[in-house]
């Protein structure tokens, strides 16, 4: 169970920001990624374009799995 | 439900290992679950693949034979792809192949239940993903690197090896910061090749766990999904992890006959165009 002294502590509160925050940014990139390759096969539906774009997907997660393991590493509130 | 069988695979409490610990020890030396992991992957690796090299057939037989051998396959393809002369590719192919289905089978390997905390020995998980271990995958970062560093120079030449850095004259004090700039880019690509592979396959595994653990009783429902992930994240990772690896050897090295027959000077401007003094230096 989580108390509420628990619950609004400033340690869960900066987890929850750095975990939206750097969350932000790949998922923008990785939009990008996704949308350029539909565009990119759409245009030249021959090209094989699927494991490059798999490349910059993984290229632009590590940054989300930053920010998500830098979490483990913050103090608990106790 | 069956609690007693399935409660032997569950995690009671949400207890997540983000960390490898020491299992027992040989000697002063302390042997963690996931070196423990790895020599029994390792040995699987070879039992496995001696006798798919012993049994494999002109005319694919089926079963796991033919699986392996097209992933070899397409492996020697994609890698041969990456550079521009196959003969060079050659050299550079038995280590990544290597490597790729040592990652794979590290990854693929951690899925099945009794890896991870569902076996404990001594208040520790007994075997954890040698992948999920910081020191694994630096050591693999590390030596890869160190392959891709080590045959640039020697492709190059040491003095063109730094050359490529930068991208202009060097009494431009600007090219400079460019060049020691890009030098530093070139240090952190041993760090986040290991970071990748490292965060990826245990926080995906973490994921699988939160996700068991959210659902309770009906924890096979919930957590199926994330397993496929999870599966389709480690074929990835083990992909590119070497497709990295080939991209940054040969990025260097393809470099080197870029305009070596076509008469172009490295900026890519004819040489008979050599007009200003810049450009002249930059020739060489």
């Amino acid at each position: 169970m989580i108390s509420f002294a628990d619950a609004v502590s400033s340690v869960n509160i900066a987890k929850g920001i750095m975990i939206g925050g750097g969350f932000i940014g790949p998922c923008i990139g990785m939009g990008i990624v996704g949308g350029s390759y539909i565009q990119a096969t759409g245009r030249n539906p021959e090209a094989k374009l699927l494991g490059q774009a798999l490349v910059f997907v993984a290229l632009v997660e590590l940054y989300a799995l930053l920010a998500f393991a830098s979490t483990f590493f913050m103090l608990s509130s106790k | 439900m069956m609690p007693g069988v399935l409660g032997k695979f569950a995690a009671s409490a949400l207890n997540v290992y983000i960390a490898p610990s020491g299992v027992f020890h040989i000697g002063s030396v302390s042997i963690s679950n996931s070196i423990l992991f790895g020599w029994i992957s390792t040995l699987v690796i070879v039992v496995v693949f001696i006798w798919v090299a012993r049994h494999i057939t002109v005319k694919p037989k089926g079963g796991i034979i033919q699986y392996i051998e097209v992933a070899a396959d397409y492996m020697v393809g994609t890698i041969e792809g990456a550079f521009e002369e196959k003969k060079r590719a050659q050299k550079y192919i038995l280590y990544f192949i290597t490597l790729f289905f040592f990652i794979l089978a590290n990854n693929l390997l951690g899925l099945i239940p009794g890896v991870g905390e569902s076996i404990k020995y001594s208040g520790s998980p007994l075997l954890r993903p040698f992948t999920a271990d910081l020191n694994a995958t630096l050591a693999m970062g590390v030596i890869t690197m160190g392959l891709v560093y080590g045959s640039s120079v020697r492709e190059l030449g040491i003095k063109n090896y730094f050359k490529h850095f930068f991208v202009g004259s060097l009494k431009n004090p600007f090219y400079v910061f460019l060049g020691l700039i890009e030098m530093i880019t070139d240090v952190t690509r041993v760090i986040s090749l290991s970071l990748r592979l490292f965060l990826n396959i245990s926080i995906v595994g973490i994921i699988v766990v939160v996700f068991a653990w959210l659902g309770h009783v009906i924890a096979p429902l919930t957590a199926t999904p994330f397993y496929f992930l999870d599966i389709f994240d480690d074929v990835l990772q083990a992909f590119i992890f070497v497709l990295l690896g080939t991209m940054y050897i040969a990025i260097a090295v393809n470099h080197a006959s870029e305009h070596k027959e076509d008469g172009l000077t490295e900026e890519g401007i004819p040489e008979t165009m050599n007009a200003t003094p810049d450009k002249v230096s930059g020739s060489a």
